[in-house]
């Protein structure tokens, strides 16, 4: 599904963003990206996006290998991936539906697949409701939905969240979060980076620990910091 | 392209030029204000270029009879004019002719002179001379016979406005390629504003995997709106001056006694007018907001 192998990203300034990456995962999986800021998280995503080029090494996200993409084929990667952002992202004009529909049109999708499938997408992140609102008239936590939904309309194999809870209440955090378990109940595989160390903890999925542009630590069932550490922390 | 896609596209852009109103107004003002300069101009050039037509088009001396002069006493004239070795050939103007003639310099107002008999039009012969400096002479001398009524020459003109023609054509071309690339300019800079206004919506676009086509194209749509909205508004100001200040211009022209000299009807090069601020509009819409957007593409 994905596989990073001897990945190095060099920015033209000379920051290293990760250097000598290798890490597989598997279909199916969940896996959260951890680190604090600055430790080429972003960049990890950015180089699986294709919004980054990597400098040394090779990037293989659903049979795409990213260094022989043209620039052209760059769209059909993009859409092999549900995407989700720290700051939602969606298009301020368009209400709910259109959002969540758009991700189709981009597809040259039927109409009626379309009519079809936006509803559903819609009643699984729990939004129907507000299908009519556009995204201002919307809490942070329903504009989240919003944006998961269109992220799952295309049936991705793959869902990336790039801090998803970073501007969230943690009750609402929490939904969010297990909204995208479920999600990966039904068989897509999902990476995740976050900060959110008392949701990692309680999950026990898959860790991968940046720091410095290096993987630290990766573990199944892990927590968000090391247990050595973990334990110094008073009950 | 699927044709849904086609008509999405289409949608769009309509949806988006109605929906960013406040930057479609200032494009298309921007479009109608640097077309309604250049299309002035224009306008300037092509009554300058068919007035000179005009001119280089009058004969090189004319003798003109007196209109009681009818065609048999005519040919007593013709010839002298034929033995006369000053004169390298001559054409005859008959009585009709000169009517056709005097109507079409009347343009519009020719309808005054439809269904008058041509006798009071006087027959005239147009002539070249071997060496136009002896046309002062030859004149004089035409001058003192009883059948002549006037003899008219432009030669100083005809040399001045030949040479001139050339080089008035070479600097219209320029002026007029400047102010199109400065229009092009001013006008894409303007669709780089909405375009800027929108780059977030673009960027968000390509990462739920749209193609750089699927992104332009509704942008590329409102472009060719705003070309030719901004073309149909300054060709409206255009048309409406134009029609105004023509018969006016005409009228004095015609006050001063001036025959030769008129300004076109707008009916004569309107179509022409219209055509290059369509084409022009809609080609710079486009490529302006192809160009501004290719920036934000790169994502």
């Amino acid at each position: 599904m994905i596989t990073l192998s001897n990945v190095t990203k060099r920015y033209s300034n000379g920051t290293i963003g990760v250097s000598d990456i290798n890490l597989h995962i598997d279909k199916g999986e969940f896996a959260f990206i951890v680190g604090p800021s600055g430790s080429g998280k972003s960049t990890l995503l950015k180089l699986m996006l294709k919004e980054e080029e990597a400098t040394q090494g090779e990037v293989i996200i659903n049979g795409y290998i990213l260094s022989q993409l043209k620039r052209n084929q760059v769209p059909y990667l993009r859409r092999s991936l549900g995407n989700v952002f720290q700051d939602f992202r969606l298009l301020p004009n368009k209400t709910v539906y259109e959002n969540v529909a758009f991700a189709m049109q981009v597809t040259e999708a039927l109409p009626k697949e379309i009519r079809r499938r936006v509803p559903t997408a819609l009643a699984l992140v729990g939004i129907s409701k507000k299908a009519n609102a556009f995204p201002n008239q919307l809490s942070g936590g329903e504009q989240q939905r919003v944006a998961l939904a269109r992220a799952l309309v295309n049936n991705p194999p793959l869902l990336m969240a790039d801090e998803p809870t970073g501007n969230l209440d943690p009750e609402t955090s929490w939904e969010i979060m297990t909204l995208l378990c479920d999600i990966n109940n039904r068989g897509t595989t999902v990476i995740v980076t976050t900060h959110e160390k008392s949701i990692v903890d309680a999950m026990k999925r898959r860790v991968i620990a940046i720091e410095k542009g290096v993987i630290v630590r990766d573990e199944q069932k892990g927590q968000y910091e090391h247990e050595d550490k973990n334990s110094t922390i008073c009950t | 392209m699927k044709i849904r896609t086609v008509r999405y596209v289409l949608k769009q852009g309509v949806i988006n030029t109605y929906r960013n109103k406040l930057m479609t107004l200032a494009s298309v003002s921007t479009v109608a204000a640097s077309l309604l300069i250049f299309g002035i101009f224009l306008i300037l050039v092509i009554n300058l270029n068919s007035n000179m037509k005009l001119l280089t088009d009058q004969p090189e001396m004319e003798i003109f009879l007196r209109a009681e002069i009818k065609d048999d006493q005519a040919t007593k004239i013709e010839e002298i004019i034929k033995k006369d070795a000053s004169i390298a050939s001559y054409t005859k103007v008959s009585k009709d002719e000169a009517l056709e003639k005097a109507m079409k310099i009347m343009g519009d107002n020719a309808k005054l002179l439809e269904g008058e008999d041509s006798g009071f039009m006087p027959i005239s012969f147009i002539v070249k001379l071997k060496d136009s400096l002896k046309s002062d002479v030859v004149a004089q001398e035409y001058k003192k016979l009883p059948e002549v009524d006037d003899v008219t020459y432009y030669m100083e003109i005809i040399n001045l406005v030949a040479k001139l023609n050339g080089w008035m054509r070479v600097i219209a071309m320029v002026i007029l390629a400047v102010l199109l690339a400065v229009s092009t300019f001013i006008i894409s800079n303007t669709i780089k504003l909405t375009v800027f206004a929108r780059r977030k919506e673009i960027n968000i676009m390509k990462y739920i995997g749209a193609t750089d086509w699927f992104i332009r194209w509704p942008f590329v749509v409102e472009g060719l709106l705003i070309g030719l909205f901004g073309a149909l508004i300054a060709f409206a100001l255009v048309s409406y001056g134009y029609n105004s200040l023509e018969a006016r211009f005409n009228q004095d022209l015609i006050s001063i006694g001036n025959s030769m000299l008129r300004a076109l009807s707008l009916n004569d090069f309107g179509f022409k007018v219209l055509g290059i601020y369509v084409v022009v509009g809609i080609l710079v819409g486009v490529s302006g907001s192809a160009i501004s957007m290719r920036k934000y593409l790169r994502v």
